[in-house]
């Protein structure tokens, strides 16, 4: 049973469903609920995931049903279909898509029912169930996108055996989703696959309906994405495979590896590509070595993040930068078969230390998690203190950062100390990227 | 007293929560016409149930009343609810922190939990969680206050939140606060205003003790006695930056004045002595006539609730209705005159550039009036205004418009309408509260903000301050032309050529 939590770095299920669709292209969601919900939730992933905005038709521009006591009482179903059919009148979309918030599923509105009257109009309309008690932001993109996948995905008997769907980047819960499907997507082109993305560049509705003739699902995630990759498995016949986001160089040719084989692509040309990568990354992450060694910029560890970042960062720190992973903090909530097979992926950490790994849904807790994992000092003439550290988290952790003297780069959601528009960590380049910006806390007073 | 609170009772604290502003206050919420038709519409009292065919994100209560009570100094805010009630949290905590540097206060993270409501609790009840969340606050954390949010679902399912916090408030050493702020309850997100000032009313505000002097000490008393009779409670809202508190507070200081600003990002012993005051000065009535209103049943607290102080004009007007209860009219006149004509002369260079230009403002209701009556002195002409919701706080505002055709829209977010009008008139500025910026930027037409943490918009310093960001803004009106070139609306081209007010469905009176 779930818990209270403190601070989760997450919201409810219609803000997941909410920011799913506003990251759809031409998508437009039609939220009934009361009439805060569409804009605070929407609200919530424009400011908190690096200011990514509210997009083609969200924040105050979200169409709503905007239900009132009144409507608690008689239910708001009427009020529901006239906003569904004045928003097709005033909102150009390619999509509308009806999610629901708590008061109206406690009432027992049918709003999928309704959202049935409007099929064979010459726009799609769908809906979901989606309160917000049903669970957390990613519960809402699940609910959004196995929506898709099982009513308006067409079923295609032959499949591309070159093409496969991406899931669990899932926009705003990760800061930097565009940026990281970007370089998944270019990667996995250089293998000669097209790579379906429901919200990467150069997407449309009309592609997305065709998704149906993948071969295979990635999900970027052991727990998120899931759901739906169930849908396509069942409805589609297209199978899938979780894989950690590929960050840098040690988790990107794992990554590359493990998806080759699965498809089936010759060996030597997944050497060929991780040989021609490689070059090119360790020419750039060369420029670093001077003040990596004059100033000694190894650092102890510590990441406090959901489970799709907390793995792959702590491995890119200690297998790429040969920092000492120290600490690994998981806001998220697994049941205890799932925590162990979590924990046994640090073992494939290269590093001679090994981290300590939490699961911990409190945000608040971290500080005594940090402190619990290194010996207090005792006022000792030779203290070992846990220092140099860097903390690589959410912009929550800023002052446990502050508290520990540790630097701080926040890459995990939320992030409001920082403005993110392309920026993405996935690959090669996406460790580049990363290693700059961790760099750039380091000499940032200089 | 005020003419703008005549009529309206403050006796509510009896109740667990307050009435929500349909009940108690005639609003608008729904309304396209003008300044003429806007105050017959009001007068008429017909505009109070008009609704919407095509509806848009607006506000929610809880956000608002959230918005209050997490400023205050070491209190930890249970959100009882699922977790997207509040979870804007995430955004604006280090716009909190922020807030609390620039305001000289001790810079403390906000400390909020949810009690995490599911599918489960729906049926069998969250009150377990939120026991629990409450001891986890006061072990963790020590706060002074515990405060409670109610959310939609359990004031749907009905759990007995005050039940519970009664019984908990004896096992703890922080007060518990219950705020009763359920989205559904008002269309009227400033109900949650009430709901935050209702709870701090019951739990917070307490009467102040007084004991006899050890030695007795006459001279001691009539010192206090002094201070007290000229003390005034500046009363913050969220919108007020800082620099805002400073101008305000040294033209009131000028005055002889005593002032203490609070009650946002004051401690919760500043709070417990509010009633120690001679007089409570509002700065916008649509925040706090039920605080003031309350403060006097209960302590018998003085207030003035006039008007915003933005603008020379309504600056002056607030300072005179000071002046006035503190017999000090020959003083404010000195001081009036001094300000007035330094900030005039510092303002000449600024009409050059703004002169002829149209401006258009949107945003709450009694701050856009003021505002728009700020650039109209400045040679502006104002287009028109749109309003979250509208009214009596904003009636006498409408005459200072010069233009008794301006277009007003009254919309709680809600830019479909609006963009449409603006699109139609196309202003050289758009003044505009957070969330409006976007919509309005993609439409072309350059904006600046109605606030901001670090702008100083009120007072004499503040009108320089805007006059200074309006003329900045039209230093290169580049950004607004290249995104609207390129990012597109998401209106079909019919809604442009349709009459938007059409949308709003008048309620039979």
């Amino acid at each position: 049973m779930a818990t209270f939590i403190e601070r989760a770095k997450s919201t409810c299920a219609l803000g997941g469903a909410i920011v799913t669709l506003t990251s759809l292209p031409k998508t437009i969601p039609i939220v009934h609920a009361s009439g805060g919900c569409s804009t605070m939730l929407s609200g919530t992933f424009s400011q908190a995931s690096g200011y990514k905005g509210t997009g083609y038709c969200g924040g105050h521009m979200t169409p709503t049903s905007n239900i009132v006591e009144k409507n608690i009482v008689f239910g708001g179903e009427e009020r529901l279909e006239e906003q569904i059919a004045h928003t097709i009148k005033v909102i150009d979309g390619d999509l509308y898509f009806v999610v629901t918030g708590c008061q109206v599923e406690i009432i027992g509105d049918d709003a999928v029912g309704i959202a049935r009257r409007f099929k064979g109009g010459k726009e799609p309309v769908l809906a979901a169930n989606t309160p917000g008690f049903a669970g957390n932001a990613f519960k809402g993109y699940e609910l959004v996108l196995s929506t898709l996948a099982a009513e308006f995905i067409e079923y295609k008997a032959v499949k591309d055996e070159r093409t496969v769907n991406i899931l669990g980047v899932m926009p705003g819960q990760d800061v930097f989703c565009r940026g990281n499907i970007r370089e998944i997507k270019r990667l996995l082109n250089q293998l000669g696959l097209k790579v379906n993305t429901f919200f990467g560049d150069g997407e449309t509705i009309e592609k997305i309906r065709h998704y149906g003739d993948a071969s295979l699902t990635l999900v970027f995630s052991e727990k998120y994405g899931l759901e739906t990759a169930k849908v396509f498995e069942e409805k589609h016949h297209i199978p899938y495979l979780c894989v950690d986001l590929p960050i840098g160089e040690t988790r990107t040719d794992a990554f590359l590896q493990k998806v080759g084989e699965r498809l089936g692509i010759s060996p030597p040309a997944i050497a060929a590509l991780i040989a021609e990568e490689k070059a090119y990354y360790y020419s750039y992450l060369e420029r670093f070595l001077d003040i990596y060694g004059d100033i000694d910029l190894q650092r102890y560890a510590i990441v406090s993040a959901d489970l799709n970042y907390a793995f792959p960062l702590i491995s890119f720190l200690a297998d790429d930068l040969g920092w000492v992973p120290h600490l690994v903090v998981i806001n998220d909530q697994l049941d205890d078969l799932a925590k162990k097979k979590y924990e046994l992926k640090f073992n494939q950490l290269s590093s001679e230390a090994k981290p300590k790994v939490v699961f911990e849904q409190h945000a608040g807790q971290l500080l005594k998690h940090i402190r619990e994992s290194w010996p207090h000092n005792k006022n000792e003439k030779y203290y070992n203190a846990l220092s140099p550290a860097f903390l690589v988290g959410s912009s929550l952790e800023a002052s446990t950062a502050q508290k520990i003297g540790a630097a701080f780069l926040p890459v995990s959601f939320p992030v409001t100390n920082r403005a993110v528009l392309d920026r993405g960590y996935t690959g090669y380049k996406g460790g580049l990227t990363l290693a700059e910006d961790l760099i750039s806390a380091l000499v940032s007073n200089r | 007293m005020s003419k703008l609170t005549e009529g309206l009772t403050y006796h509510y604290l009896s109740a667990e929560e307050p009435p929500t502003r349909e009940e108690r206050i005639e609003a608008c919420y729904a309304f396209g016409g003008s300044c003429s038709t806007l105050k017959t519409g009001m007068g008429k009292g017909c505009t109070k149930f008009n609704s919407r065919k095509f509806a848009q994100g607006g506000g929610c209560q809880l956000t608002l009343a959230l918005g209050i009570v997490r400023t205050f100094q070491n209190v930890v805010v249970i959100i009882h609810g699922p977790l997207g009630c509040g979870s804007n949290n995430l955004g604006i905590a280090g716009y909190s922190k922020t807030s609390r540097i620039l305001k000289q206060k001790k810079a403390s993270d906000n400390i909020w939990l949810h009690t995490n409501l599911d599918e489960n609790d729906v049926i069998s009840g969250g009150l377990e969680k939120l026991r629990e969340a409450v001891l986890y606050a006061e072990r963790e954390y020590r706060p002074d206050a515990i405060v409670i949010g109610n959310s939609c679902t359990p004031g749907i399912i009905g759990d007995d939140i005050d039940g519970l916090l009664d019984e908990l408030s004896g096992q703890v050493a922080a007060k518990i606060v219950p705020v009763h702020c359920e989205g559904f309850k008002s269309k009227f997100v400033a109900t949650g205003y009430d709901s935050a000032y209702h709870g701090l009313l019951r739990k917070l505000v307490d009467p102040v003790k007084r004991y006899e002097r050890t030695i007795p000490d006459e001279v001691a008393d009539a010192a206090e006695k002094d201070i007290y009779s000229k003390t005034v409670n500046l009363l913050n809202v969220g919108s007020t930056s800082y620099g805002d508190e400073v101008e305000l507070s040294r033209l009131l200081t000028a005055l002889g004045l005593n002032v203490r600003v609070m009650p946002l990002y004051a401690s919760i012993d500043e709070i417990s002595r509010m009633g120690e005051a001679a007089l409570n000065v509002s700065i916008c009535a649509t925040h706090d006539d039920y605080l003031i209103g309350h403060l006097k049943e209960r302590f018998g607290t003085e207030y003035i609730i006039d008007t915003l102080p933005i603008g020379i004009k309504n600056t002056n007007q607030w300072l005179r209705a000071i002046a006035k209860f503190f017999k000090l009219e020959d003083e404010v006149e000195k001081l009036i005159a001094i300000e007035t004509a330094q900030l005039k002369e510092a303002l000449e260079p600024f009409k050059k550039t703004l002169q002829g230009k149209t401006v258009f403002v949107g945003g709450g209701e009694t701050r856009i009036f003021t505002t728009a009556e700020f650039f109209q002195s400045l040679g502006m002409e104002v287009l028109g205004l749109k309003s979250h919701n509208f009214d009596r706080f904003a009636v006498p505002l409408i005459d200072d418009i010069d233009d008794p055709e301006a277009v007003v829209a009254v919309a709680p977010g809600q830019p479909a309408e609006e963009l449409v009008i603006l699109n139609r008139v196309r202003p050289d500025l758009y003044v505009g509260h957070t969330g409006a910026h976007t919509w309005v930027t993609k439409l072309g037409i350059p904006t600046i903000p109605l606030f901001g943490q670090s702008f100083n918009y009120m007072g004499y310093s503040g009108a320089f301050e805007l006059a200074r960001k309006a003329v900045k803004k039209l230093q290169n009106t580049t950004f607004a032309r290249k995104i609207s070139a390129h990012v597109p609306l998401p209106f079909r081209p019919a809604w442009y050529e349709s009459n938007p007010f059409d949308n709003i469905k008048e309620a039979e009176a």
